[in-house]
């Protein structure tokens, strides 16, 4: 161990080289001073204190931290150095000052019309977050209180909103030639979003979840393309905003991704992988929902602590209106730093993103009873944020060499009662707390002189309340002032004979107090008191609430029917039923045998060749036919399923938003759905990438429901949609206005993509030498159309519009996919089953606009019946759960036989979206998707009772029931911690729930069209609910137009 | 910009135009029909295999077995072999013919402004001629209530049958009763939501203060107005006579839309409070509060099965098991379709629904005629076979339940009607064109 002598030379030394340094950096950037100058020696002991948070996270007692010029120059037992200032520590706690990894800060926007913007204005990665005004000084302050000495500034709004930079929250000092707040480091990460417009205007783009993600992907192309050719050819160019986001740049990264739910995080992640980017994720708090998947895409994390409120459940019709999923969320949300920590995640907390800044030590202490470790929370504030910012040679413990930021604190930082005394901040105190005058708790015996019999006793309270007692008779003291040591009051004398009011005032002198005192007669005294009785301990009990119970586990998805583990893989014989295979006549007794996720046998049942493993599943007497396949779908979409601003938007991919936690899977499952064609809207001509997945309730990751062996494809609309007639009057300027325009803007976007195809094929065909074209994703996709490997399903009606497309394939030589919707097919049947796979239609919506007016029950029989490949659709999450009656609406409606009819949702749909060598029809060699029936599948009578994929049971009559039950119980459990009186309730507020007179309406200020479209939109959705819909699932026929979001 | 939007709509009005129904209505009944060797369903009584049901004047006249049953030679005989015969089906909540093309506003005639609008009423605005009627019929509709659903007091419902050359012809009740729309129980918190909550409630608030003034009002002017029969004429309130007084010694009904427990509860003990004979309408959280239905003997018309469940952790199959546990609760119940207009004819199957989880197929076969009628104050003419009510009755090749049945004929008031529609004329037009093309078979 070094000497205190050679540690103090070395101390000096530093201090010396590092003031050197701070001079001759700062010097030239300084006005003269105003006045004489004034000189701090900035030389500080901070004697006596528990320090927390030292090297190596030791926690040291009785303990000197010595600070000169901004710098933690010794943390030591010894001596104090004779030139320092002392600050008696005695009994405080000294921590680290605490970091704040991400506070937003406005910014102003760049130019839009500087050459070097990028055409979105959500695209501002030059922007720095020190441009603007920087922090008000109000924040500061409010983060200065709770402990905080830097914070990484970030800015505003956006996409890719700019550079962050890392700073002192000292207060500016007065004095002009001061030194200002230092910026730690600068471009500590490039901000990002998943920022969204509510508009539908081209200029909003993106107005969806998926869009915002193309956009990103997009942008970070064009960064690096941008990059390589600056590098390798002449054309510099003006410095643009592209440049600020090339690998490398340092104002590039990482990318800090400031994500809404736990979904985004993994998004975020996909993005930053893609493009091998170092990232950041700026967490939501909800990151215990999706815990195993977000912990293994993120090893750092910075995350805020709001905390829902709490739910009301306090009369028969609450209760019965709040579900299990908030319920949880508000039960589990301050579980989430310490679940993260235990997953190896580092974690920072952050103060930001919440309602309310100042509460944020409030729940910091809920994560603190919800087993969050104090010495963790304590990194989490500290170290971790230093590490995730790479400043951990400058902050983040109280060790030589770091920067001097402290707190200093009268109690453990984190407890409740406890205050901050201090804040140092780069050496400078800044006082939060005054220290206390003298504590004059207990009972004091008076002496007086003159002195009197039965000496009075003053008994003094918490909060200096005083009680003037005489033998038995006590009065309450009035007008208690103590300012420092000294104290003042009047009390009624009545109660000790005479009447009047007596006035004392004394000063604690030691032990000892001494004062003067004057009766009602204006005679002075002069007394003394000496304390005979000390005050109690302070009554701790009040504080330390019960930790509450929080079950451990709660299974995927987090809310209701979650699993705790993906249902396994069986070997498994289905017999005794009646087979449907969507591929032949009907079984009788027949036998279906899945190993491996896949069908190896099915047709008559085989008893006698049964090997000893297969799990036996008797179903005679009941009906088994292949999973159904939804055709067209938006289950599970987040964020939006319309990028509805341009009339193009072939770059955004809807396999980007998968939402795997909508309940809307569930029960779709148990009506038989087993594959999906997810789609985007139809608010454009060409719309977005669809997804096909599999109905694979409780995994783990979203992506984990893509089918991975099904085409890509992608979603065009025709018609009155597309052309915005039924958007209202704001709508009228966006090409195409007419289905004339639609086909023009078509054709020219396949033109474009033709060209661009030919460009990349030349550059193929030169060795791949030089310069690549850059890539554009939206032309990408079209010309993946064009040369037959992306699926074209388009959403469509009229007969014109479908002929139309169908001759646009032709002359571009490819293949349609689907026409979905397709209610005039049985208008041109023969030239859809030259030019689609298929048409995917409603069974029987009409009426709802103007180009439904000749939709028929009979256009899928009439269809089928000249040759098309047809399939019967949902388009919503309530159709999806009923597909098998649907397709019976066949037989109604234009007399297909039962097997026939069955395949407009089994085996058709597989054939149009490309899949019927893996799923559709039960055949030995495809997938172990099937439907155990309780009747004839076409019959209303009949109900699903067990859905399989892949040879996994996801949904069974029994499974459900042992749902039920996890789920009532789990209701009633938290119900009954809602309804345990609220610790933090004041009193029982009455809520007013008077009905109300009608005021005088106030008169409209103006003409205002948009406020008139949103409230007419907010009555129709309110309508819906009224008749009993949810406005959020998606109902036939409206395609994600017209729908909520 | 105005003139074009004038123009726009002008253009929908002349599109709306186009979508007429052409079929002829049908001729009153000029002979006696009996529909023999059908398997008749009364619903009123026990299924009668074999057997005949004897109409004329638009009136049942007898039900029987057909074994040895001799007609007079006036009467039409139609042999139905294998056939079923049902009364009419009726759905109870509907806004048939005040609405033809759900995007186009020129064609809603169901919404009016005010918030209390209690002196409009639902049929004269029927269009009779509306594609619409023609559709759902097909199916065996031939009997529906139309609601008028704009505002907290929407105004007055009609009852009507889906045959007529005019909208009076069509009317089996031209005022029906009322139809209050009960405020929201609490915010909503969804994104499209632009209002706080506490602007929510507040609008609620007013709202059922709203409801609440105006069967005060109504009360005070009918009072002042039978005192005194020189008290001005006020529409609005003359019009809830039926609510508050009677006709006919019987009180009109008050049909209130409710869903929510906190709706359903306050809505039965403001109109117990205030003597109304309510029926409420949606009706999800009616099992909640079973006794309360009970007790005062308020029917409750659920709008189809349809529907997704109230809460994410809600069974998966809540909304289909809910008829077979207000059955089991006792409660008086009926079905709609739970669509406005467009596809009420899929009634049936949202009964069906209901079979399938859980309900006595024979309940659900009432829930869509005798049981509709008594909710909706019909029951002495419409909803089963039973001699002195209407021939309004289906013949069909199944169970109505069935998705595979067909309705075969159908007849109101003993009238033969159409059974074909727009959508028909348009199948036969399009399979001739496959025909000429030689891609269907020629016919026969």
């Amino acid at each position: 161990m070094k000497s205190h002598a050679a540690r103090a030379r070395n101390a000096a030394l530093l201090v010396l080289l590092l003031s050197l340094v701070g001079a001759s950096a700062q010097e030239p950037l300084r006005p003269p001073a105003n006045g004489p100058k004034r000189p701090d020696p900035a030389w500080h002991a901070l004697v006596g204190a528990t320090v927390h948070g030292a090297q190596d996270d030791a926690t040291l007692l009785n303990t000197t931290v010595v600070l000169r010029n901004g710098v933690i120059v010794d943390v030591t037992t010894g001596p104090v150095p004779a030139g320092a200032r002392v600050w008696d520590c005695a009994g405080l706690h000294v921590y680290p000052g605490l970091i704040d990894a991400y506070v937003e800060v406005k910014t102003p926007l760049p130019d839009s019309k500087d050459p070097g913007a990028h055409w979105n204005r959500r695209v501002t990665p030059r922007r720095r977050a020190l441009d603007g005004a920087g922090l008000d000084a109000k924040t500061a302050q409010a983060l200065r209180e709770m402990g905080f000495c830097a914070a990484v500034l970030s800015p505003k709004g956006g996409t890719f909103r700019g550079r962050a930079a890392l700073v002192s929250l000292a207060k500016p000092d007065k004095e002009r030639s001061s030194a200002r707040p230092p910026v730690l480091r600068d471009d500590v990460y490039q901000a990002v979003s998943f920022e969204t417009g509510r508009r539908r205007d081209e200029d909003t783009y993106p107005n969806s979840q998926m869009g915002a993600i193309a956009l990103m992907r997009q942008t970070l192309l064009d960064a690096d393309w941008q990059a390589l050719t600056r590098l390798t050819t002449n054309e510099q160019g003006a410095p643009n905003a592209l440049d600020a986001l090339a690998a490398g740049a340092a104002a590039a990264g990482p990318l800090l991704f400031d994500t809404r739910n736990e979904l985004e995080a993994l998004r975020a992640h996909a993005v930053a992988q893609e493009f091998g980017r170092p990232a950041l994720l700026l967490g939501s708090g909800f990151e215990f929902r999706r815990l195993d998947a977000v912990a293994e895409a993120w090893k750092q994390a910075i995350v805020p602590l709001e905390l829902p409120e709490r739910p009301k459940v306090a009369s028969i019709g609450e209760a019965d209106a709040v579900d299990l999923r908030t319920l949880m969320t508000w039960e589990q949300a301050p579980t989430n730093p310490r679940r993260l920590q235990a997953r190896g995640v580092l974690v920072a907390l952050t103060t930001s993103k919440r309602k309310e800044r100042s509460t944020f030590p409030e729940s910091l202490r809920a994560a603190i009873r919800h087993g969050l470790d104090e010495e963790q929370a304590l990194r989490m504030l500290t170290r971790n944020p230093a590490q995730i910012l790479g400043v951990q040679d400058q902050l983040g413990s109280v060790e030589r060499h770091k920067r001097a930021n402290l707190v200093v604190s009268d109690g453990p930082l984190f407890a409740k009662g406890t205050k901050i005394r201090d804040v140092w901040i780069d050496g400078r105190r800044h006082e939060i707390t005054p220290p206390p005058g003298a504590s004059l708790e207990g009972e004091w015996t008076l002496t007086l002189d003159p002195p009197i019999e039965d000496a009075p006793r003053l008994v003094i309270g918490p909060k200096n309340k005083i009680t003037v007692k005489s033998g038995d008779a006590k009065t309450k003291a009035r007008e208690v002032r103590v300012v420092d040591n000294r104290l003042s009051f009047v009390f009624d004398h009545e109660p000790f004979g005479d009447p009047g009011v007596f006035t004392m005032s004394g000063v604690l002198e030691g032990a000892t107090l001494h004062g003067d005192g004057m009766r009602s007669g204006g005679e002075r005294f002069r007394w003394k008191a000496e304390r005979t009785i000390e005050a109690s301990s302070k009554d701790e009990e009040e504080d330390a609430d019960p930790p509450p119970e929080v079950p451990e586990a709660y299974g995927t998805p987090f809310g209701p029917y979650a699993l705790d583990t993906l249902p396994a893989q069986e070997t498994v014989r289905i017999v005794g039923a009646t087979i449907w295979t969507a591929a032949g006549p009907p079984i009788a007794n027949g036998e279906l045998r899945i190993v491996a996720g896949k069908i190896v046998y099915v047709g008559e049942r085989r008893d006698e060749e049964t090997a000893a493993d297969f799990r036996v599943i008797d179903a005679s007497g009941k009906f088994v036919t292949p999973g159904l396949i939804d055709c067209h779908s938006h289950t599970g979409i987040s964020g939006g399923v319309n990028e509805g601003t341009q009339a193009c938007t072939s770059e955004v991919r809807i396999g980007d938003v998968t939402n795997p936690d909508s309940i809307g899977w569930y029960r779709q499952l148990a009506g038989g759905v087993t594959c999906v064609n997810s789609l985007h809207g139809s608010a454009n001509p060409i719309g977005g990438q669809n997804q096909i997945n599999k109905v694979r309730w409780g995994v783990r990751h979203p992506d984990d429901m893509h089918f991975e062996a099904a085409p890509q494809g992608i979603k065009f609309a025709l018609g009155e949609n597309v052309k915005q007639s039924n958007w209202g009057e704001g709508h009228k300027t966006r090409y195409p206005q007419t289905r004339m325009g639609v086909e023009t803007y078509i054709r020219d976007r396949f033109d474009a993509a033709r060209d661009y195809a030919t460009e990349w094929k030349a550059w193929d065909a030169a060795g791949r030498e030089g310069l690549p074209p850059r890539r554009d994703l939206e032309l990408e996709a079209l010309a993946e159309v064009l040369a037959g490997t992306r699926l074209v399903h388009c959403h469509s009606y009229r007969q014109d519009e479908i002929l139309m497309l169908c001759r646009v394939a032709g002359d571009h030589g490819f293949k349609i996919g689907t026409f979905q919707h397709v209610l005039e097919g049985y208008k041109v049947a023969e030239v859809i089953r030259e030019h689609a796979l298929g048409g995917s239609a409603f069974s029987d919506w009409w009426a709802y606009k103007v180009e439904v007016q000749d939709a028929i029950p009979d256009n899928g029989s009439i269809m089928h019946d000249v040759g098309v490949v047809v399939s019967f659709n949902s388009d919503s999450n309530e159709l999806a759960r009923r597909l098998n009656v649907e397709a019976a609406k066949a037989i109604k409606y234009g007399g297909l036989s039962p097997q026939e009819a069955f395949k407009f949702v089994s085996l058709n749909p597989a054939v149009q979206l490309g899949i019927a060598d893996r799923v559709g029809s039960l055949e030995a060699g495809k997938d172990g998707d099937f439907v155990i029936w309780s009747g004839d599948p076409l019959s209303t009578f009949s109900r699903c009772e067990a859905t399989w994929i892949d040879g996994r049971e996801y949904f069974s009559l029994e499974k459900d029931r042992a749902h039920r039950r996890k789920i009532a119980a789990g209701r009633k459990r938290i119900l009954q911690k809602l309804l345990a009186p609220d610790p933090k309730k004041k009193k029982d507020e009455q809520e007013d729930e008077c009905d109300e007179a009608e005021q005088e309406p106030k008169p409209k200020a103006r003409f205002d069209l948009r406020s008139l479209r949103a409230a007419a939109r907010r009555e129709h959705y309110l309508d819906l609910i009224r008749r009993g819909f949810d406005p959020d699932d998606h109902r036939c026929g409206s395609c994600g137009v017209g729908g909520a979001r | 910009m105005r003139y074009a939007a004038l123009l726009t709509a002008l253009l929908l009005i002349a599109v709306s135009v186009t979508a007429q129904d052409l079929t002829r209505k049908a001729a009153a009944q000029k002979a006696p029909v009996a529909l023999v060797h059908a398997t008749v369903h009364p619903v009123s009584g026990d299924v009668i295999d074999d057997g005949y049901v004897l109409f004329d004047g638009g009136r049942i006249t007898e039900v029987g077995k057909s074994a040895g049953k001799m007609f007079a030679g006036t009467v039409q005989v139609i042999d139905v072999t294998g056939k079923h015969v049902y009364p009419g089906l009726i759905d109870p909540n509907t806004s048939l013919g005040l609405l033809e093309i759900g995007a186009v506003r020129a064609t809603d005639d169901f919404n009016e402004v005010g918030g209390i609008t209690p002196e409009v009423r639902a049929a004269v605005a029927v269009n009779p001629d509306s594609t619409l009627i023609p559709v759902t019929r097909s199916n065996g509709i031939l009997t529906v209530a139309v609601l008028p659903s704009g505002g907290t007091i929407a105004g007055r419902a009609s009852i009507l049958r889906l045959d007529g050359w005019t909208w009076e012809t069509m009317a089996v009740r031209a005022d029906a009763g009322l139809v209050v729309r009960w405020p929201l129980p609490r915010p909503i918190r969804a994104r499209w939501m632009d209002e706080t909550d506490e602007e929510q409630m507040k609008k609620a608030r007013r709202a059922r203060h709203r409801v609440r003034e105006a069967f005060e009002r109504a009360k005070a002017y009918l009072a002042a107005r039978d005192a005194d029969p020189s008290t001005p004429l006020d529409l609005r309130w003359e019009a809830m006579r039926g609510v508050l007084q009677g006709v006919d010694g019987k009180r009109q009904r008050v049909f209130i839309h409710a869903q929510d427990y906190d709706q359903i509860v306050p809505a039965v003990a403001f109109c117990a409070e205030h003597e109304l004979k309510a029926v409420i309408v949606g009706g999800r959280d009616a099992h909640l509060c079973a006794a309360l239905l009970k007790r005062h003997d308020v029917g409750v018309i659920l709008n189809g099965t349809f529907r997704m469940p109230k809460r994410n952790d809600s069974d998966y199959d809540e909304i289909f098991t809910l008829p077979a546990r207000l059955e089991a609760a006792g409660v008086r119940w009926c079905m709609s379709s739970g669509s406005r207009a467009s596809n009420v004819r899929n009634l049936p199957y949202a009964a069906a629904l209901a079979v399938a989880y859980g309900l006595d197929p024979d309940v659900a076969l009432r829930a869509m005629t005798l049981r509709t009628a008594q909710v909706l104050g019909i029951d002495d003419t419409l909803g089963s076979l039973d001699v002195g009510k209407s021939a309004t009755l289906i013949v069909t090749d199944g169970n109505p339940l069935e998705m595979t049945t067909h309705v075969e004929r159908a007849w109101i008031d003993g009238r033969e009607i159409d059974l074909r529609n727009k959508q028909t004329e348009l199948r036969d037009k399009y399979r001739e064109k496959y025909r000429q093309l030689g891609l269907l078979p020629d016919q026969g």
